[in-house]
């Protein structure tokens, strides 16, 4: 069932971001006054704080479900021997090196996006 | 003078002769009337005896000449060339994605394990009856636009996600004969057949994408199959579909 929580897991991410982008869109339309104090008491609150995280963790899971899908297709032996022969010994490590620079950059990014929200 | 000239650019290779492959240009009189393209290369063949294709039924019934043309995957015997022919040019490759063996025969080994994969025949461990397993006129009308397929190749090797994983990637051509059986009264086994599919490659790289669709000659359409195959996964739970079925 690996495929089925996967597939969801994007598609299901897809629409809980789209609905978080919908509703902070809602502020601006439904604000009379769009200012710095308004944003900060509409951003600042525990429940926008904690909805902000999980959407980023969303988010960072609905990028890498797609990232993974781009490496899986393009850097296998098949592919890259197609650019070059002599790169087909080296596929696997390069996918995996592909993985590993996205997920590093991935806990960079939600490390600090968690500070900015929080702290 | 020159609209009487038709030239066909072929791909040639023969690895016990050429280190690489290359497109080949034979000019030829413009045949009178519309011909299909296997026509063209049994003339082709009169002049040149070394150019090797595959083809039996010449009524795209066996699937043997599946080949790209002019861009297109398509089944030679019924591709008239006044449909694909372009500025008086027509190029013909093998079916791309999979190993050359020679000219536009291709190495469909990879294609015939998917098909092989999903155990493409009925499976009943139930007493089998005297004559036949019967089947409603209403569920043997849900197995139409499913068991017309004749394995030409032609959707799989038009498939990007086949092209890059074919060892992982059942391609739509098995994967709609995979929903033939999941859709068959008769057979039992759709959970197993369910279960079979569910990692994230053998159904879940169809990104939708239509090529299949595009090409098949038999108008087939093999993206609606996997779009009922992933339908059927989201809700596999082995009572419900074994209890449909009974």
């Amino acid at each position: 069932m690996k495929g089925l929580i996967i597939w969801r897991l994007q598609r299901y991410s897809a629409l809980i971001i789209f609905a978080y982008l919908a509703y902070v869109l809602s502020f601006f339309v439904q604000s009379q006054e769009v200012s710095f104090f308004t944003w900060s008491d509409f951003f600042l609150s525990f429940q926008m704080r904690s909805l902000t995280s999980i959407i980023f963790i969303l988010l960072l899971f609905h990028a890498f479900i797609g990232l993974w899908t781009v490496g899986t297709d393009y850097l296998t032996k098949r592919t890259l021997g197609l650019l070059n022969q002599s790169l087909t010994k080296y596929a696997d490590l390069i996918r995996n090196l592909y993985f590993l620079c996205f997920g590093l950059m991935g806990f960079i990014y939600l490390t600090l996006i968690l500070y900015i929200i929080w702290l | 003078m020159l609209n009487n000239k038709l030239e066909v650019s072929m791909y040639r290779y023969n690895p016990e002769v050429d280190k690489f492959p290359y497109m080949k240009t034979y000019s030829i009189s413009k045949p009178s009337k519309d011909i299909m393209v296997l026509d063209l290369l049994n003339l082709l063949k009169e002049e040149d005896q070394s150019i090797s294709y595959r083809r039996s039924c010449r009524e795209g019934v066996c699937g043997s000449d599946g080949m790209n043309i002019n861009g297109k995957n398509g089944l030679a015997c019924i591709t008239p060339i006044s449909s694909v022919i372009k500025k008086n040019k027509i190029e013909l490759r093998p079916l791309p994605g999979l190993p050359v063996i020679r000219d536009l025969v291709v190495d469909m080994s990879e294609f015939y394990a998917q098909y092989e994969k999903i155990k493409p025949f009925l499976q009943n461990e139930t007493t089998a009856p005297e004559q036949e397993r019967l089947q409603s006129p209403e569920d043997r009308d849900k197995l139409d636009g499913l068991y017309e397929c004749i394995l030409c190749a032609c959707c799989s090797t038009s498939c990007p996600s086949f092209w890059w994983n074919p060892d992982k990637f059942v391609g739509p051509a098995a994967l709609l004969q995979a929903y033939r059986f999941l859709a068959d009264s008769r057979d039992l086994k759709t959970y197993e057949r369910l279960e079979a599919l569910s990692d994230p490659f053998s159904v879940y790289r169809c990104h939708g994408i239509m090529n299949c669709v595009n090409v098949c000659p038999k108008g087939l359409n093999p993206n609606k199959a996997i779009g009922e195959i992933k339908s059927m996964l989201q809700k596999n739970k082995k009572d419900i579909i074994v209890s449909d079925k009974l």
